[in-house]
């Protein structure tokens, strides 16, 4: 399986997740055995899936395998103006984020090497027809999918470490908005694009003290998802056929929109974990995991317009002098509705989450996971935006596994979300320099059930 | 690996539509109460902006959008009833005519036309006396276009020689019936629950927009009285209500609008300045009525200089320095034209707005003097409305102070920036005086603040983004 077939079916499969597996745009599903288990793993070593929570600890997983695993997350999002007023639903979105990991190394060898792929970031959300924030957002889907070569060295049986190189390896953004401002009612734009390839790095420690004891941290590094060359695409504007009624009417507006392209940069933000397990039993795991995001890296969401898309060039019509005359225009390139660059404050806060799980063996095939999970918000009070309708979460989280041959087994985790009530005035908008927005009272729960497969050799 | 996302894909998405059956719920949060009031009858009372006037004239459109209409259908949700409006009908939809947006000049000017097609004329109407099909159902709006708090005791204002609008609605048995009069009688008849009240626009507004040549300031003690004379009669039956005060009309289009590219024309050109007729009093060019109005004087976008143009003077301005009659034959009927050029001793023949003998009429000017006197009536006025609502325990709606911050910040709704500008703003309509229909949607949802902080009530707002700007050209 090479990874060009890997990414071809992750893109095919809508590697994107709601708004909601974990705080901002982060999608925070490891695996199954983690996600069963609220997300910990980072001082254990339970499976291949150590790439992404501690690459130090994938040493210390015995076998060489592959683990396989997909979710589906179904989103409930519903919004409520501050004036009141219909409650708004999201449209109903699936998304599928998945992982992949495969490990090798010599049996019983100090190195294992790995590769995986997975989606730690993205957001789809689709808002209802006509809803009050329809001018900042009526939908949105970003998607990432990273891929990460591991490698992790046991340097005693106590004590590994690991490293990986993530690379950004597909990524797209797409959002589509109403322009309200327009007198010419069912304008829209809408912006698309594909991000670069970009590379940063994980690493992490696993030391284990006793049999008893595990204790692990790792850090992942921010990677910008940047999108050079997206297409911007405005629909709805006036006729601008001389002639025609709304001929003069659109040469005051249609200038203002020039941009055929955009440029914007989205922070995948680093994290450092620490994680404890402990194994009071050999059948009883119990994971505890403090995440750090450095979301304060995400200080503004700008895009940078330009190209020309010729709305702005209008021929002369009629004689100089004479009533029903307009002169020859030459736009001005890359606008939108009459500014080159468009900026919208973010201002997020760096976050804790809070991560507790455990797992037991009933049987030698059958193991049951459950966890609990709080996760700050990196959005402030008034900075709330529709593509990322945040607030603390709290989320629990059940799993299991069955291993049906030695080899062999299959994985189920399920993870309920509560994005807790939000409610920003327009006050709070004014305030902030952030009328860009919306005010109301998001309210939103999260479903995430999946099933993997792994199988160790 | 395909086939396995292939499999399971249907079992998870079967799991999710159980699972996501489970919604989040909002709707009471908060929930619509009507709080401490009763909006099961609800009755307006007040003048064009009442009614739902908008780019110059009175049509469906506009009454449908009226703020009183937009808030008795959010009413309907904590216990409101109907709302009868002396609605035109459909043939007769557009009303009394209006204008409308044809487009702009190559230079980006504006260019309005009337609407004088399907209009609710009856016979012997005339345009400069119009009457319109009779509406005599009961109503429960009461705004009549033009009306002052002056006028509500007078005799015959309902008459065929008195105010077309209310000449409309008046029972044809009692012609002679005061608006005062007529609301009392809908109380006795309709017994109210609840109203809003928003006379006194145009005790000011009738000077101003003649730029002080025309027109008169009501008397406070005038204003005072008959304030009195309406919320006693409103709240006779217990009824709670609103009452709202009166915006400085400096600030909306029709005096910000044309100003600002005078002053920059004049200024590309080094002309210091023009000279005008200020008041309203007759008398030639030594007679002291004339003013030299400098040209740093003349209000800019950013708001330095006093003098305001008005929207009706943009027309004639680029005749600056002309010989022209064109400026005195737009407001004075053609009869008079002679013996009231002859009264302010004009000469059509001397340059536009460059000489004593042709200066800038008055009725195109809002100069300083006339705005003090604009500004200490209103003043006079809201102190007034303010003290009556407050002796009679009823809910304020401060419309100066809102339309004053709408003036100078804009106003965001919704993510959609809209602001006191003519035609772009999206609040005021092609007269540059009255709401569009998303400027009464706005006065509704403030109103109903209002209400709410008074009242203790939960009236939900509505979106005033769904509700249309000026209408330009499809």
């Amino acid at each position: 399986m090479t990874v060009k077939r890997l990414l071809l079916a992750g893109g095919a499969l809508l590697a994107s997740a709601p708004a909601a597996s974990a705080s901002g745009f982060q999608v925070y599903l490891p695996g199954h055995k983690s996600n069963g288990m609220g997300g910990v793993g980072v001082g254990l070593s339970l499976d291949q899936s150590a790439m992404f929570l501690n690459p130090g600890a994938l040493a210390m997983v015995r076998a060489n395998g592959v683990v396989l695993g997909a979710n589906a997350t179904f989103a409930r999002v519903a919004f409520r103006s501050e004036n009141g007023g219909p409650q708004r639903d999201l449209q109903s979105t699936v998304t599928t984020p998945f992982n992949f990991y495969a490990s090798f190394g010599p049996k019983d060898g100090k190195f294992k090497a790995g590769l995986a792929v997975y989606t730690p970031a993205g957001s789809k959300l689709v808002y209802a027809e006509g809803w009050e924030g329809r001018a900042a957002l009526t939908q949105i889907d970003l998607k990432s999918v990273f891929v990460q070569p591991t490698l992790s060295y046991a340097i005693t049986p106590q004590l590994s470490v690991g490293a990986g190189l993530t690379i950004l390896a597909l990524g797209s953004v797409n959002l589509q908005r109403d322009i309200s401002a327009l007198p010419y009612p069912g304008a829209t734009i809408e912006l698309d694009g594909k991000t670069k390839t970009q590379f940063g790095f994980n690493a992490g420690i696993l030391f284990k003290p006793s049999e008893k004891l595990s204790v692990g941290i790792s850090y992942r590094s921010k990677v910008n998802a940047t999108v050079e060359e997206g297409t911007v695409t405005v629909k709805g504007l006036p006729n601008a056929t001389p002639g025609s009624n709304s001929y003069s009417a659109s040469r005051r507006i249609n200038p203002g929109f020039t941009a055929s392209n955009f440029a914007a940069t989205l922070p995948i933000p680093a994290h450092a974990a620490i994680g404890v397990g402990l194994m009071p039993t050999d059948k009883l795991t119990i994971g505890l995991d403090v995440v750090w995001t450095q979301w304060s890296a995400y200080r503004e969401l700008r895009f940078d317009f330009s190209g020309n898309n010729g709305n702005g060039d209008y021929a002369q019509v009629g004689t100089q002098g004479q009533p029903g005359y307009f002169p020859a225009n030459t736009g001005t390139p890359g606008l939108v509705g009459g500014n080159n660059v468009s900026i919208s404050k973010r201002s997020y806060q760096d976050v804790l989450a809070f991560r507790l799980g455990a797992q037991y063996k009933v049987t030698d095939k059958l193991t049951v996971r459950g966890g609990a999970v709080y996760d700050q918000s990196p959005v402030r009070d008034g900075y709330v935006t529709p593509e990322t309708p945040d607030n603390d979460r709290v989320a629990l989280t059940t799993g299991l596994s069955y291993d049906v041959t030695e080899k062999f087994g299959i994985d189920a985790s399920y993870q309920f979300i509560q994005i807790l009530k939000r409610t920003q005035t327009q006050q709070q908008l004014l305030d902030n320099g952030t009328t860009d927005r919306v005010a109301g009272t998001y309210n939103s729960f999260i479903h995430v059930p999946g099933v993997g497969v792994h199988y160790n050799f | 690996m395909k086939s396995f996302f292939k499999h399971t894909a249907p079992a998870l998405a079967l799991l999710g539509l159980s699972l996501g059956s489970c919604k989040p719920d909002l709707e009471n949060s908060p929930k619509s109460s009507a709080g401490q009031a009763d909006f099961s009858r609800y009755v307006a009372v007040g003048n064009s902006l009442t009614a739902g006037f908008g780019d110059n004239g009175l049509y469906l459109e506009g009454q449908l959008n009226s703020y009183p209409n937009i808030l008795a259908g959010q009413l309907k949700a904590v216990g409101g009833g109907d709302f009868a409006q002396p609605l035109f009908t459909d043939a007769q939809a557009n009303g009394s005519g209006y204008l409308s947006l044809a487009g702009f000049t190559g230079g980006g000017n504006p260019i309005t036309v009337p609407v004088t097609t399907n209009r609710a004329l009856r016979a012997g109407s005339t345009a400069a006396a119009p009457l319109f099909t009779k509406f005599t159902d009961p109503v429960n709006n009461l705004g009549v276009p033009g009306i002052r708090m002056s006028d509500i005791n007078t005799p015959g204002y309902g008459s065929v020689q008195g105010n077309p609008y209310f000449e409309r609605i008046t029972p044809d048995a009692t012609p002679f019936q005061t608006y005062l009069g007529r609301v009392q009688a809908t109380v006795a008849s309709l017994k109210p629950t609840f109203f809003t009240e928003w006379l006194g626009n145009n005790d000011v507004l009738g000077f101003a927009t003649a730029g002080g040549a025309a027109s008169s300031l009501t008397p406070p003690a005038t204003f005072a009285a008959n304030t009195s004379l309406v919320l006693d009669a409103l709240t006779a039956g217990g009824a709670k209500g609103v009452v709202v005060t009166i915006p400085d009309v400096t600030g909306i289009p029709f005096f910000t609008t044309v100003g600002p590219g005078f002053r920059a024309t004049l200024t590309a050109n080094s002309v210091p300045g023009v000279l005008a007729l200020t008041g309203a009093a007759p008398g030639g060019a030594a007679s002291g009525n004339r003013k030299q109005i400098a040209t740093v004087d003349i209000r800019d976008a950013a708001g330095a200089g006093r003098q305001l143009f008005t929207l009706t003077s943009a027309p004639f301005l680029p005749l600056l320095g002309r010989p022209t009659g064109a400026p005195w034959r737009s407001f004075v009927p053609r009869a008079a034209l002679g013996s009231y050029l002859t009264a302010y001793g004009i000469d059509t023949l001397q340059a536009f707005g460059a000489t004593a003998g042709n200066p800038i009429p008055s009725a195109f000017i809002l100069d300083d003097v006339e705005q003090v006197q604009v500004q200490n009536a209103t003043t006079a006025f809201n102190t007034t409305l303010a003290a009556a609502a407050n002796q009679r325990n009823l809910a304020l709606f401060d419309a100066n102070t809102f339309f004053s911050s709408v003036a100078r910040n804009g106003l965001v709704v919704n993510g959609v920036n809209n602001t006191a500008s003519f035609i772009s703003g999206n609040l005021f309509s092609l007269d540059g005086v009255h709401p569009t229909p998303r400027g009464y949607a706005v006065i509704a949802n403030e109103m109903i603040k209002a209400i709410n902080a008074k009242y203790g009530s939960a009236v939900p707002g509505v979106d005033a983004t769904k509700y249309r700007g000026v209408r330009f050209p499809q």
